[in-house]
């Protein structure tokens, strides 16, 4: 089983098949292409998305449904091609792809990113952080304000 | 913010190097041709958002155990939710 020491989450193993692939990379890192998913019990639902090339870049994220439960995905036509899913349809998120919204941790808030996604091709596993066509969503949803945190713990 | 009227085919200048064509106006969406030079990078806002706040994720990616605070948190707020596909 291939494994790989990475900066954040300590030494990885993971299935020959289970990588997942970025044909165009993400927005800011274009050359980082191979990715895999990692989950720990503890940790659920926090899904940690590690680059393959380069170990000190890992991802956090969340299910976007655990974010927004209504979250609609707007996918363009482009983004469909890359993934190998039809056009002017759609996936469902939890049948055709896995969709995942990449978390940002800053002084004032802890913020998810709704208006770009990182959606998962479940039957081959391509994936791309499309930016959504419609939806209004924002690109810093505020999950975790300072002030609320602190009355919570 | 300087406000143009402009019809479909019909182009606009910026300086010297770059030409903005309106190519087609939809219901909702209009196409643009946009000619500028190579080194003058051209993207969507949005895209310059979503990398912006990238770089901003993965050099602030914190460790497992620094997230004990806030899966704590998080595990109630989403266990009603736990029926829905993920």
């Amino acid at each position: 089983m291939p494994s790989l020491d990475t900066k954040h989450l300590g030494r990885i193993s993971w299935e020959p098949g289970s990588e997942i692939d970025f044909p165009r990379g993400l927005p800011g890192f274009e050359d980082r292409q191979r990715f895999v998913a990692v989950h720990f019990g503890h940790t659920d639902p926090l899904i940690f998305l590690q680059s393959l090339e380069d170990s000190a870049l890992c991802f956090t994220t969340l299910p976007v449904r655990a974010v927004e439960p209504d979250y609609r995905l707007s996918i363009g036509d482009e983004d469909l091609v890359l993934m190998g899913l039809p056009k002017n349809r759609q996936p469902r998120i939890g049948e055709d792809v896995h969709c995942l919204a990449v978390l940002s941790f800053k002084e004032a808030a802890m913020t998810a990113n709704l208006l770009a996604p990182v959606a998962i091709n479940l039957k081959n596993l391509k994936a791309v952080q499309a930016v959504a066509q419609e939806g209004g969503y924002s690109h810093q949803h505020v999950l975790l304000a300072e002030e609320k945190a602190a009355a919570c713990s | 913010m300087l406000m143009m009227s402009r019809r479909e085919g019909e182009t606009i200048l910026i300086g010297d190097g770059i030409e903005i064509v309106i190519a087609h106006i939809g219901r909702t969406r209009v196409r643009v041709g946009i000619r500028a030079p190579r080194e003058t990078p051209v993207i969507a806002r949005e895209v310059k958002l979503v990398r912006d706040e990238n770089r901003a994720a993965a050099a602030t990616a914190p460790l497992p155990t620094a997230l004990t605070g806030l899966i704590a948190r998080l595990q109630p707020a989403s266990a009603p939710r736990s029926g829905n596909p993920v």
